[in-house]
C-alpha cells in the first residue's frame, strides 16, 4: 500500500511539474515605458560651435571670461537660443580682444547673458512679424536698478522679422538657424547691448526732454496712481516713447497759447510774445495762469499719445504709412492712433516718421542709434525704447 | 470532540423516536455506509422502487421511511457511488446498506436546465454542475473559484474576495449579462449592479451545489441572463444536519514582490439541526481575512472622456502621465491655455516667451498608487441561516437570511474601495412538490465605500487646490525653462516645486486628509452612499399532477428596485429614492414526443419594466436521444435585459466625464435633449437623445453529450448569438453654443446607447471527462468565443479570450484506505483586448495551475487539504487595471464534511 501511495504521489508531482513547466511564462503587468526623448540630429553643442568656429574667436574670448558659461552652452541636456556676435560684429561694435579682457567680469557676463535665451529653440520660422516684435527673456537677470525688479525678471530681447530679414532689437541677424544639439544659433551684426536703466532715468536727465518730464508730472496730477512716471520707472513695463524734444514742445505750446490768448482778445503780436515767454520754460505746465488750459487731463491725453504699449524699435516700423494705436486708445478706443513709417537703406532704417492725427506734417524720428546720451533713436531701456521726435503729436 | 458527537447522536435518536404520526403504515429504517472505510453516508437518496416515496439519509447516514406495505425494493443512490437495490421484507430490524464508490460520470441530476430535475446527460441546454464533493476535492482556495475552472467560464478578479464569473463573453466586475441566483434569489446588488456572490453569498460549508447555465436563459430566469446563469443552492437543514467547520490558513505574496508575504485566513462553521420532522434550522458563518492582491498597472493611460488607450510614458517622462492604477493624476489641465496664457496677460514681459511655447501643454497632478490609497486588508464576513418548517406532507416554509460585510475592491467605471459594504438578503418561501412562492429582498448598504479616483483627486485638492498648484507649477516651469533647462526637466522641476510638502502616503497628515475626503459624499468627497433595495415576489406552479399530456409549468414575478444613493451615484435626492417596477410571467410546456427518443420543450416569458416596453422571450429546446447515453440537444433561446439600474439612472461625474443613465429626465437635466453632444470619433456626428431599448439576444445552440462505456463523457456545443439593440456606452462632448469645438474642450458625457446594428457572437466548445483506473479522472475542455459586427465607435465590452482550455487530473481515492485524494488543474486563456469603463488595453494570455492533496479521516468525518491556487506563483490578471493574482498556498482542516 505504501509503495502504491508513493507512486500516486509521484505521478501527481510529475504531472504538476509538466504543467508547471508549460506555465512558467505568464506576462505580469508590464512596467510603464518611458517616452523616448528625441535624439538631437547632431552631437555638436552650442559650446562646441563657439569653440570651433573661427569667426567666433572674440565671442569665445568673451564667453571664456565668464565662469561656467561655456560649460552651460556645452551641456547637451540644456536648450538655448544664442544670438551670437561673430568677430565682425564685435568689431562693428568697436570691441576687440583688449576691450573684452579689460571689461569687468560682471559686465561681460551681463552682455553675454543678454545674447542667450533659455529653454526654447527659437528658430527663424517662429518669428513671423516685424510689428509687434516678440519678447524673449534672456539669461540676463538684471541687478535691481533704482527700484526693485520683479523676481525673476530676465531682460528680454526682441526678435522680429520682415521678409528674409531678421533683427534682434534693432540689430540685424546675419545668419540664422545654425543647429546645435542643445539649441540654435543666430548670428548678429553687432553686440546687443543690454539696457541698464529705466526710461524715466533718460527722460528725467536728458536736458533735451525737460518739457516732456514736466508734462508727465503735470499729467500725473490727473491720475497720480498708477501714474505715468511710475510706469516709466517700472522695469516690468514695455513701452515705446516718441519723445518730442524741448524745441518741439516750445513750438507747439507757443502756438497753442497764442491762439488761446488771441481768443481772449489779446492782439496777435502781443499774444505771441506773451506765449513765447510763457512757453520758454518747462514750468509752463504748472503756470497757474494756464491751469485752465493745460489741465492735467489735457496734458495726460497728450502725453499718452506719445506712448506705445509695446517696445517698437525703428526696424519694427512698417515701410508704408500705417496707423497704430497708442496708449491713448486705452481711453478712446476708436482713436486712429499715430501713423508711422520707416524707410530702409542698405544698413537699416535711414528715416522714420510718426504723425499725430491733428498734425499737419509728420514728426521726424531723430535717427541716431548710438548709445546715450548722444543717441536719439532706438534708445533701449529696461522698460522700453525711446525715439526723439521733432514735433509734439497732436491727437485732435 | 467526542462529547458533542455523542450529544448529537442522542439528539438524533430523540428525533427518531419523536416521529410524528402522519406517516404511513409501516416504518422501515436503516443506515448507509461505504463498503471501504465504513464511513456513514449522508444525503444519500433512498427511494422505493416503483413509487414516488423516498427520503435522504441524515448526517449519520441513517434514514427511515414509511411504506404502505412490505416487501419493497429500495433504490439507494448517491453521486460517486454505485447505485444499490435492496429488497426489504421486514421492518423489525434496521437495514444496513454498503455502497461502493465509483467514479460515475454523467449521472448527476440537475434542476436548473428546465426548472425540473433531470439527468445532466439529458439536459436540453449546456449545463455544468459543481457538487459538494467537487468543492471538497477542488484545488482552489474557495468554492466560488471552482466555477472558474468550468468549461467556457471567464472570471474577472477585482480583489481576492471579488470574483465575477461569466460565460460566452462580456466579462467584467459588474457583469450585467450574467445572472447569479442564490437559493432562488437574484443576488445582483440593486444599486451597484454587480453580483455579490463572492462577497456575500453562501458560506463554503453550506453550498450544496452550483449549476452553471451558459447562454441565454431569460426564458426561465428572467431579464439579465443573456449570457448565462449561475445557480448556487445551499444545504437544506433537514437533509444536512450537524456541525461542520473548516479552518483554512494560507500564505500569499510569497515572493514579497509587491507586498510582504502575508497570511490568509478562512474560517467557516455550519450548524444545522433537525429539531423534529417538521422543523429544522441552520446557521453558518465564514470569515476571510488576507492582504489583498494588488492592482499595480502603472502604465500611462491616455483618456478621452471615458475611453482611452495605454500609451508610453512614465511620471518622469510625461508631464500629463495618468497611471492606470495611479489615482489623483486624472486631474489634468492645459497649462498653456489655462495658466500660462493668464500669466502672459498679467506679466507682459513673459508674454512673448509664452507665445513661442506649444499650443497645448497638458499637465496632470501627481497621483498616488493604489497600494498607497487602499487598505491592503480584505475582510469578508458572511452569516446566514434559515428556519425550515414543514406545513404538511409536501409544503416546506423557509425563512432565510444571508448577510455579509467586508472590505474589497471593485472595478467599475473606476476602482472602488468597497469598505464596510453590507448586503443582506432575506426571503420567505413556501416550497411544495409542485409549486413555490417566494418573497425576498436585497438590502444593500455601501458603507464607507468610496471611489478611489475621485477620492484621491479631491485629496489633492484638499491638500493644495489645483489653482494654487498649477500656478506654482507654471512659474517654476517658466523659470526652469528660461534658465535653459530642457522641457522635460523643467516640467519635473516644476512638479517638485508644486509638490513641495505633499503628504507622504501613510503619514498622519495623509491619513487625516484622506479620511476626511473619503467620508464626504460625492461630489464634494469620494464617498458614495448607496442604500438601494430590491424587493421581489415570485411563484411557480408545475401542473404535472393535473395535466398529463405534457409537462406544463407557469410562474411569475414582481420586482421593485428602490434606488437610494442620496444623489451620490444616481439622480435621486435625499429622502426620495427612485423606484423601478418590473413584472414578469412565464410558461413552459414540455412533452416527450417519442418516448425515450425525442423530447420537446417550449417556454416563453413576458416581462415589463415601467420604463421600457414589454418583452416576450421564447425558448424552444429539443433533446434527441438516438441511443442510450447519447443526447443531442438543440435550442433556440432568446433573452434580453433592461438597462441596469445604473444604465437607467446613474448620474456620476467620474472626473473625466459624466456617466449618465438612459432616462430622459437625465438628458433634460443636462440639456442634452435641446443641445446634444457630439461624438469625438468618427466624424464628429451629433448624438441626439434616443430612447434606450432593452437589449435582446437570439441564440441558437446545438450540443451533443454522450457517455461511452460509462467511462468517457464527451460534451460538444456550438452556438451563435445575435444581439440586437446592444446596450453600450458612447462618449459625447457637449458644447455651450451647440457647435462642435475641438475634441477635448466640451463637457464630456458617457451616454447609454443601443447599437444600431446586430452584433454577433459565436462560440463552441468541447469537454471530455475520462474515468481512469484507480480512481483517476482526467478531464479537459477547449472553448472558443468570438464577436463580430461591432460598429465603429461602439465599445462592446466583449472581453472574452478567443480560446481557453482547462485540463484537470483528479484522484478521488488512493493510498491507504483510499484516504488520499488529489486534484490538479491547468487553465490557459489567450490574450485579448480588454475593454471597460475604467481602462482598456491588451490583456495578455495566461496559464495558471491549481493543485491540492487531501487526506480524509472518515471516522471523524474530517479532511485535511493542502493546496495551492496558482501553484507556480505566476502572476496573471483577468482584466486590465485589475490586480495581479499570485499564488495562494493553504492548509485546511474541515470537520463534519464527509
Amino acid at each position: 500500500m505504501k509503495i502504491n501511495f508513493h507512486t500516486f504521489l509521484k505521478q501527481f508531482m510529475l504531472s504538476a511539474a509538466i504543467v508547471g513547466a508549460m506555465t512558467a511564462c505568464n506576462k505580469d503587468v508590464p512596467d510603464a515605458t518611458p517616452i523616448e526623448q528625441q535624439a538631437p540630429t547632431t552631437n555638436v553643442t552650442i559650446g562646441d560651435l563657439v569653440n570651433t568656429d573661427a569667426s567666433f574667436s572674440l565671442l569665445r574670448t568673451a564667453i571664456n571670461r565668464v565662469p561656467g558659461l561655456l560649460a552651460l552652452l556645452s551641456d547637451k541636456e540644456s536648450v538655448y537660443t544664442v544670438f551670437a556676435p561673430d568677430d565682425a560684429a564685435f568689431q562693428r561694435s568697436g570691441i576687440n580682444a583688449a576691450v573684452i579682457n579689460a571689461l569687468p567680469v560682471e559686465q561681460i557676463a551681463a552682455i553675454m547673458q543678454y545674447h542667450i535665451v533659455g529653454g526654447q529653440k527659437v528658430t527663424s520660422t517662429m518669428i513671423t512679424t516685424n510689428f509687434p516684435n516678440v519678447q524673449l527673456p534672456t539669461q540676463l537677470v538684471l541687478a535691481p536698478p533704482s527700484i526693485p525688479l520683479p523676481p525673476g525678471l530676465r531682460m528680454p530681447v526682441f526678435p522680429s522679422r520682415r521678409g528674409n530679414n531678421g533683427w534682434i532689437n534693432n540689430i540685424p541677424l546675419t545668419a540664422v538657424d545654425i543647429q546645435a544639439a542643445n539649441g540654435v544659433i543666430h548670428k548678429v551684426a553687432a553686440i546687443i547691448a543690454p539696457p541698464q536703466q529705466v526710461l524715466w532715468v533718460r527722460i528725467s536727465t536728458d536736458p533735451e526732454l525737460d518739457y516732456l518730464e514736466a508734462a508727465i508730472k503735470r499729467a500725473d496730477q490727473a491720475t497720480p496712481s498708477p501714474g505715468l512716471e511710475a510706469a516709466l520707472k517700472n522695469p516690468a513695463a514695455s513701452l515705446t516713447v516718441f519723445a518730442p524734444n524741448d524745441a518741439a514742445f516750445q513750438q507747439v505750446l507757443t502756438g497753442q497759447i497764442t491762439l488761446a490768448l488771441m481768443g481772449m482778445g489779446v492782439p496777435a503780436a502781443q499774444a505771441q510774445a506773451q506765449a513765447q515767454a510763457l512757453a520758454s520754460t518747462p514750468d509752463v505746465f504748472t503756470n497757474p495762469a494756464l491751469a485752465g488750459v493745460l489741465t492735467p487731463t489735457v496734458v495726460q491725453g497728450l502725453v499718452v499719445y506719445h506712448l506705445l504699449g509695446a517696445r517698437t524699435f525703428s526696424v519694427n516700423l512698417p515701410t508704408t504709412a500705417t496707423a497704430i494705436p497708442t496708449l491713448l486708445n486705452l481711453g478712446i478706443q476708436n482713436h486712429p492712433g499715430v501713423t508711422v513709417q520707416a524707410t530702409f537703406g542698405p544698413t537699416g532704417v535711414t528715416a522714420a516718421t510718426v504723425k499725430g492725427a491733428a498734425n499737419q506734417t509728420a514728426s521726424v524720428v531723430q535717427i541716431n542709434p548710438t548709445t546715450a546720451p548722444g543717441g536719439t533713436s532706438d534708445q533701449h531701456y529696461v522698460n522700453g525704447v525711446l525715439h526723439v521726435i521733432n514735433q509734439v503729436l497732436l491727437p485732435q | 470532540m467526542r462529547k458533542p458527537l455523542r450529544l448529537l447522536a442522542a439528539l438524533f435518536a430523540a428525533v427518531l423516536f419523536a416521529l410524528p404520526g402522519w406517516s404511513q403504515n409501516t416504518r422501515i429504517s436503516g443506515q448507509v455506509s461505504t463498503n471501504t472505510s465504513g464511513e456513514n453516508l449522508s444525503g444519500v437518496s433512498v427511494r422505493v422502487k416503483g413509487t414516488n416515496l423516498g427520503t435522504d439519509t441524515d448526517s449519520a447516514g441513517r434514514f427511515q421511511l414509511s411504506v404502505p406495505s412490505l416487501p419493497v425494493t429500495l433504490v439507494i443512490s448517491s453521486v460517486g457511488y454505485e447505485t444499490e437495490e435492496v429488497r426489504v421484507a421486514s421492518a423489525t430490524s434496521p437495514v444496513t446498506i454498503f455502497l461502493s464508490t465509483s467514479n460515475v460520470i454523467g449521472q448527476e441530476v440537475v434542476v436548473s436546465a428546465s426548472r425540473t430535475p433531470q439527468r445532466i446527460l439529458e439536459a436540453p441546454v449546456t449545463i455544468e454542475r459543481v457538487s459538494t464533493a467537487t468543492i471538497r476535492n477542488a484545488p482552489v482556495s474557495n468554492y466560488y473559484d471552482v466555477v472558474t475552472n468550468l468549461k467556457g467560464v471567464d472570471a474577472v478578479v477585482s480583489s481576492l474576495t471579488f470574483r465575477t464569473p461569466t460565460t460566452r463573453g462580456f466579462s467584467g466586475s459588474g457583469n450585467l449579462r450574467f445572472n447569479q441566483i442564490m437559493d432562488g434569489m437574484d443576488n445582483q446588488a440593486p444599486g451597484l449592479n454587480f453580483s455579490v456572490g463572492s462577497v456575500i453569498g453562501l458560506t463554503e460549508l453550506d453550498v450544496e451545489s452550483m449549476e452553471l447555465l451558459p447562454g441565454a436563459t431569460s426564458a426561465l430566469y428572467g431579464p439579465g441572463g443573456m449570457n448565462g446563469t449561475l445557480l448556487i443552492n445551499s444545504k437544506n437543514p433537514f437533509r444536512y444536519t450537524g456541525l461542520s467547520y473548516q479552518v483554512k490558513t494560507g500564505v500569499m505574496h510569497l515572493d514579497n514582490k509587491e507586498r510582504d508575504a502575508s497570511p490568509y485566513y478562512n474560517f467557516s462553521l455550519r450548524w444545522a439541526q433537525k429539531v423534529s420532522e417538521k422543523f429544522a434550522y441552520k446557521f453558518s458563518g465564514e470569515y476571510i481575512r488576507a492582504n489583498d492582491w494588488l492592482a499595480r498597472d502603472y502604465r500611462n493611460y491616455k483618456r478621452l472622456g471615458t475611453t482611452g488607450e495605454i500609451v508610453p510614458g512614465t511620471r518622469e517622462t510625461d508631464p500629463n502621465y495618468d497611471g492606470v492604477n495611479v489615482y489623483g493624476d486624472e486631474t489634468t489641465i492645459d497649462l498653456r491655455s489655462r495658466v500660462l496664457n493668464s500669466i502672459a496677460t498679467a506679466v507682459p514681459f513673459l508674454a512673448g516667451y509664452i507665445s513661442t511655447m506649444p499650443e497645448s501643454i497638458p499637465v496632470s497632478r501627481t497621483g498616488y498608487t493604489e497600494n498607497e490609497v487602499i487598505d491592503p486588508k480584505t475582510i469578508n464576513f458572511k452569516l446566514s441561516g434559515s428556519l425550515n418548517y414543514k406545513l404538511g406532507k409536501d409544503i416546506e416554509a423557509v425563512l432565510a437570511g444571508y448577510w455579509g460585510t467586508g472590505n474589497t475592491v471593485y472595478t467599475g467605471s473606476q476602482r472602488y474601495s468597497l469598505k464596510d459594504l453590507k448586503v443582506g438578503q432575506y426571503k420567505l418561501e413556501l416550497n411544495a412538490k409542485n409549486w413555490y412562492v417566494r418573497g425576498y429582498t436585497t438590502q444593500e448598504n455601501a458603507g464607507e465605500s468610496h471611489n478611489l479616483t475621485i477620492t484621491t483627486q479631491l485629496f489633492n485638492e484638499a491638500w493644495k487646490p489645483s489653482t494654487t498648484w498649477y500656478q506654482q507649477y507654471a512659474f517654476a516651469y517658466l523659470n526652469a525653462k528660461q534658465a535653459g533647462r530642457p522641457d522635460l526637466e523643467a516640467h519635473n522641476t516644476a512638479r517638485s516645486v508644486a509638490d513641495q510638502g505633499r503628504p507622504v502616503a501613510g503619514s498622519a497628515e495623509f491619513n487625516r486628509i484622506f479620511d476626511s475626503v473619503r467620508k464626504v459624499p460625492i461630489p464634494q468627497g469620494g464617498l458614495f452612499r448607496d442604500k438601494s433595495d430590491l424587493w421581489m415576489a415570485e411563484g411557480q406552479y408545475n401542473f404535472s399532477n393535473i395535466i398529463r399530456f405534457a409537462d406544463v409549468m407557469i410562474g411569475g414575478n414582481w420586482k421593485q428596485y428602490v434606488l437610494n444613493s442620496e444623489g451620490t451615484l444616481f439622480a435621486d435626492t435625499k429622502g426620495s429614492p427612485i423606484k423601478i417596477n418590473e413584472i414578469g410571467a412565464y410558461i413552459q410546456v414540455g412533452k416527450e414526443i417519442i418516448p425515450n427518443v425525442l423530447r420537446l420543450t417550449a417556454a416563453g416569458r413576458y416581462d415589463k419594466n415601467e420604463n421600457f416596453k414589454g418583452r416576450f422571450t421564447p425558448r424552444l429546446t429539443a433533446v434527441v436521444k438516438p441511443a442510450q447515453d447519447h443526447n443531442i440537444r438543440l435550442s433556440f433561446q432568446t433573452a434580453y435585459r433592461f438597462p441596469s439600474t445604473q444604465q437607467q439612472w446613474i448620474d456620476l461625474n467620474v472626473g473625466t466625464g459624466r456617466l449618465l443613465g438612459a432616462n430622459i429626465a437625465l438628458y433634460e437635466k443636462y440639456n442634452l435633449v435641446d443641445n446634444p453632444g457630439y461624438a469625438p470619433t468618427p466624424g464628429r456626428e451629433r448624438v441626439p437623445y434616443r430612447e434606450a431599448k432593452p437589449e435582446s439576444v437570439t441564440s441558437f445552440e446545438v450540443g451533443y453529450k454522450a457517455l461511452f462505456a460509462k467511462k468517457l463523457l464527451v460534451d460538444v456545443y456550438a452556438f451563435r448569438s445575435a444581439y440586437n439593440d446592444f446596450i453600450t456606452r458612447r462618449d459625447v462632448e457637449q458644447f455651450p453654443n451647440g457647435q462642435p469645438g475641438p475634441v477635448g474642450t466640451g463637457a464630456g458625457f458617457s451616454l447609454v446607447a443601443n447599437s444600431p446594428e446586430e452584433v454577433i457572437t459565436r462560440g463552441a466548445g468541447i469537454s471530455v471527462e475520462y474515468v481512469l483506473p484507480r480512481n483517476f479522472i482526467a478531464s479537459g475542455s477547449f472553448t472558443t468565443d468570438d464577436i463580430s459586427d461591432v460598429p465603429d465607435g461602439f465599445r462592446a465590452f466583449f472581453n472574452a479570450p478567443n480560446k481557453r482550455t482547462v485540463f484537470g487530473l483528479s484522484n478521488t481515492g488512493f493510498g491507504p484506505g483510499n484516504r488520499f485524494g488529489a486534484n490538479v488543474s491547468w487553465r490557459w486563456q489567450e490574450g485579448f483586448f480588454y475593454e471597460n469603463d475604467f481602462t482598456q488595453g491588451d490583456l495578455p494570455g495566461f496559464h495558471t495551475v491549481d493543485a491540492a492533496v487531501n487526506y480524509k479521516l472518515p471516522r471523524i468525518k474530517s479532511m485535511f487539504k493542502l493546496g495551492a491556487s496558482n501553484l507556480l506563483n505566476q502572476y496573471y490578471r483577468t482584466a486590465v487595471g485589475n490586480p495581479s493574482i499570485g499564488g495562494l498556498y493553504y492548509l485546511s482542516f474541515a470537520y463534519g464534511v464527509l
